[in-house]
């Protein structure tokens, strides 16, 4: 009854009122012409209620005289009447096409790259190589690959392990996926040596395989060998020398020193609260400043915050406001003791340190000094004492 | 046996009854026969009533009747008057009418 109701609505129909002696008469002719009536209800006086589509109500006039009686509409619907309405008014119809083409035309277009799961990579490098191969804010989506620019991310970019793009509705999300490189090894059925990665005093040697070429105790520099995958045979001098793939651990005892100055007048930031806004418009990936005023504050933490005008979650359009928020700093210079100066310093240097120290060693003695110079400014010198493994391979006759 | 008795009594009028009734009862037998919907071979009012809201009277031949409460379809098998109250044609064409309001008697005036 719903898709009849339905149907009747599209074709268009008109509720009409008929007075005359013999309604029945009225139905049962209309009947005989194919005239259908439908929704019929008996008023006071002689008079009936019904609805009838437009294209049997031209029929109905015949009817009416033959049988005496007089029809009046009452109401008129339908789809062809409401469109009827808006025949005359042009600007509007031009105004709905005009709008829907340009949200068709918008929304084909890119306008938000989104890019997560990255680490160590910077978004803005990795936006840059998306841009190159053609994914950026005002490119055609027809015209992406997803798959092609996931590959070529993969090879042009190092330590990708995995790259998906999809694309959905205006937005382009990139999800990437680390891969640490895995250090060089050199196959096991290669001969190769053990070579210090940096300088040090030698603590322990351990060699599983290959000739050991240095002792505890002894001074090595970047890229000695300690531990040679060249055997050569002690009992026959003539005899060519075996070729071993060396394994062993070289433990030594390695330094890392750092520097601070020391501050005893160190500047300190402090929000006043005091905020003062500036909005632009984001029109098409353009910014357009609404108000362009010189912000008063001298010392200002500047917060960016980006709304843009999406339709859902993925329908990014290309509209959006920027609010810059400027939070005024107060600086204030304090007066710090010189032993606590020197404390935070001497703290500095030594995670500049624990930086650079990796996570296998252990640092096993710190010391710190401090300097003057002739200035009279203090500097924290820390030296580290670490006990790491020094040994890297290298095939023996590389580089 | 008392219709033959009749038949002899008075002929002419009779008889055209009786062959049209003969003709009735073999056509009701071979719709029975053949298993096919009587309305259709018999040409008689299908009368369907969908508790007392609504009722649909397919192949009937006229309205003769129509008031808010009482409603009278000229059908093959005699007049169907239907009362009733608030009675709306909710659809009607040559062949069938579809009824609703509420009913509350049907009775056929043969």
């Amino acid at each position: 009854m719903l898709l009849l109701r339905l149907w009747n609505y599209i074709r268009g129909y008109v509720i009409i009122v008929v007075k005359g002696y013999f309604p029945e008469k009225f139905i049962n002719i209309c009947m005989h012409r194919k005239i259908f009536l439908w929704d019929i209800k008996r008023l006071k006086n002689n008079e009936i209620i019904c609805s009838l589509s437009i294209k049997s109500f031209r029929n109905l006039r015949a009817v009416a005289k033959k049988t005496k009686s007089r029809v009046s509409i009452r109401k008129k619907t339908g789809l062809p009447f409401v469109l009827n309405r808006y025949k005359h008014r042009k600007a509007f119809l031009i105004g709905a096409v005009v709008f829907i083409a340009a949200l068709y035309i918008i929304t084909s277009f890119v306008w938000s790259v989104e890019i997560d799961g990255n680490k160590n990579l910077n978004t803005d490098y990795l936006q840059h190589k998306l841009a190159d191969m053609g994914i950026k804010p005002g490119t055609l989506k027809f015209g992406i690959d997803p798959d092609l620019v996931a590959n070529r991310m993969i090879l042009d970019v190092k330590g990708l392990a995995w790259v998906g793009i999809t694309v959905k509705g205006t937005k382009v999300k990139v999800s990437i996926s680390e891969g640490v490189t895995p250090p060089e090894l050199v196959p096991k059925n290669i001969p190769c040596d053990i070579i210090a990665s940096k300088d040090g005093v030698i603590k322990t040697v351990t060699a599983k395989s290959g000739q050991e070429m240095v002792k505890a105790g002894d001074t090595v520099v970047k890229g000695q060998v300690l531990v040679s995958g060249r055997m050569l045979n002690t009992e026959v001098k003539d005899e060519q020398p075996r070729f071993v793939h060396a394994i062993g651990t070289v433990i030594a005892r390695t330094w890392y020193e750092e520097r601070c100055p020391v501050n005893i007048h160190p500047v300190e930031k402090e929000r006043t609260g005091q905020v003062e806004n500036n909005y632009a418009l984001l029109l098409f990936g353009k910014k357009i400043k609404l108000f362009p005023g010189k912000i008063k504050f001298e010392n200002s933490d500047r917060v960016e915050i980006n709304k843009s005008l999406s339709i859902g979650k993925d329908m990014v359009l290309p509209f959006g406001i920027i609010i810059e928020k400027y939070y005024e700093n107060r600086l204030t210079v304090k007066e710090l003791d010189l032993d606590i100066a020197k404390k935070a310093a001497a703290d500095t240097a030594y995670k500049q340190i624990m930086k650079q120290v990796g996570d296998e060693s252990k640092i096993v003695k710190a010391e710190t000094r401090f300097i003057d110079d002739e200035k009279g400014k203090l500097t924290a010198c820390v030296t580290a004492e670490c006990n790491e493994n020094i040994g890297i391979t290298q095939e023996i006759g590389g580089n | 046996m008392p219709k033959n008795k009749n038949t002899k009594k008075n002929p002419k009028p009779k008889k055209n009854n009786e062959e049209k009734a003969l003709k009735k009862n073999f056509r009701e037998k071979m719709a029975e026969i053949l298993e096919l919907p009587k309305e259709v071979m018999l040409d008689v009012p299908k009368i369907t009533m969908i508790g007392y809201r609504n009722i649909i009277v397919e192949n009937y031949k006229a309205l003769v009747e129509y008031e808010n409460g009482r409603i009278k379809l000229n059908t093959s098998i005699g007049i169907i008057k239907i009362i009733g109250n608030a009675l709306v044609i909710k659809a009607i064409t040559s062949e069938d009418v579809l009824l609703e309001g509420e009913i509350d008697s049907l009775e056929f005036l043969k």
